[in-house]
């Protein structure tokens, strides 16, 4: 079972993202028998090396930092009342049913002026990942591909990266 | 001529194989090597074997047919032995231990959790309760030095690593009295969180509850995503 995400970005992976939560496991753990051979599978090793995100890296440092600076400029240019009425109330603490129900829709109507430009970001990002992916792993990548190829915008930018 | 070995059970198992096929192109047929009480499924081995997703999904759907009727000892993917005497042969070195996994593992299935946070959310949320944070932002909004810019991702990336084991912690204390084991991974990608539990049948139900009113809770900002219930890879 797989529960939903709301954001944009995700729902395009669709019914693969549930062999591809698997694959680590039926990949990498799993019974080991000493006298039996393993055989060479690339695509494995490959795996093992995408599994490892470094995130203390000064390329994710200056990536934030611009996300951020992004972040701020929308919701200062446009509600600079409420995003202050937002940090008072956490600062505050905001445990009352009162202050919570006020931040909740102060978050919606921030998150609101922002979704356009995420989503787009976060479905960059996808394409590059699931593009190094194929490069790498040709033979595990093959059926999926074609399976996204039916989904229009998806496929539309994936044969301009082909 | 090389076997490709799948999976380790009881012999006792009924062995409903007959509408699946093995890994390969042409798939090869599934059979059974028997030896004492244990049983190892297998098929012969292609000679090119890569990790193309029909293969692993065949070495994925002879684990889930399997585990339908009793316990599995799931092999990793790739596994060869040089011929059915070496598979059996292997059966009977370790039968004890074999035997022993089995039952040890009786009525349990593995759930495998992975968690991301949106980042745009994550961020959000440091810059409200963070005021270094805030204030580096406004200033190299107007143009800090690069200097500044990689101090406020530094801060930001602390801050985040901070937030996200907070959480992971807190959702797995959650689920935690539901489960028989668990065996936590490194996360990859925009995961924060990869865990896999043993799930005994009988607490089955409470963990699925908690896990969907962990998502539901958490969902303005994180993404869920639980598989299972799965053989177990990760207790063998």
């Amino acid at each position: 079972m797989t529960v939903v995400p709301q954001s944009g970005g995700s729902i395009s992976r669709g019914s693969t993202s549930s062999l591809y939560d698997v694959l680590e496991l039926i990949l990498d753990r799993g019974l080991v028998i000493d006298v039996f051979v393993r055989v060479s599978l690339v695509g494995i090793e490959i795996l093992k090396i995408d599994a490892r995100i470094v995130v203390a890296s000064v390329d994710t440092y200056l990536r934030f930092a611009e996300a951020c600076n992004r972040l701020d400029l929308e919701t200062g240019s446009k509600q600079p009342t409420q995003l202050t009425d937002l940090v008072g109330e956490i600062t505050e603490g905001g445990a009352e049913g009162k202050s919570k129900g006020a931040l909740t829709g102060a978050v919606e109507a921030v998150k609101d002026t922002l979704t356009g430009d995420g989503a787009e970001d976060e479905d960059e990002e996808e394409y590059e990942e699931n593009g190094e992916d194929e490069q790498e792993e040709p033979e595990y990548e093959e059926e999926p591909r074609q399976q996204r190829r039916r989904r229009p915008a998806r496929g539309a930018s994936r044969r301009q990266r082909e | 001529m090389a076997v490709y070995v799948y999976s380790i059970t009881s012999k006792d198992l009924p062995m409903r194989l007959d509408d699946l096929h093995g890994v390969g192109d042409p798939p090869s047929p599934l059979r059974t090597v028997t030896a004492g009480v244990l049983c190892a499924v297998v098929s012969d081995a292609p000679e090119d074997l890569r990790p193309r997703r029909r293969d692993v999904l065949a070495h994925q759907q002879v684990q889930e047919r399997l585990m339908a009727d009793g316990a599995v000892l799931p092999l990793r993917f790739g596994m060869t032995a040089e011929n059915d005497e070496v598979v059996r042969a292997a059966l009977e070195d370790s039968a004890d231990t074999y035997q022993e996994q089995l039952r040890n593992l009786n009525g349990a299935t593995e759930y495998n959790l992975k968690v991301s946070w949106e980042e745009e959310a994550l961020l959000r949320r440091i810059l409200l309760e963070s005021e270094d944070a805030r204030k580096l932002n406004a200033a190299t909004r107007e143009g800090g030095t690069p200097g500044m810019s990689l101090a406020l991702g530094e801060l930001v990336a602390q801050e985040a690593e901070v937030r996200q084991q907070a959480l992971a912690a807190g959702i797995v204390e959650a689920l935690r009295p539901y489960v028989r084991d668990e065996s936590l991974t490194s996360p990859g990608g925009h995961d924060f969180l990869n865990i896999s539990f043993l799930v005994q049948q009988d607490k089955e139900e409470m963990f699925l509850a908690t896990e969907i009113s962990l998502a539901n809770q958490l969902g303005e900002e994180c993404e869920f995503r639980l598989s299972g219930p799965l053989p177990p890879y990760s207790f063998v």
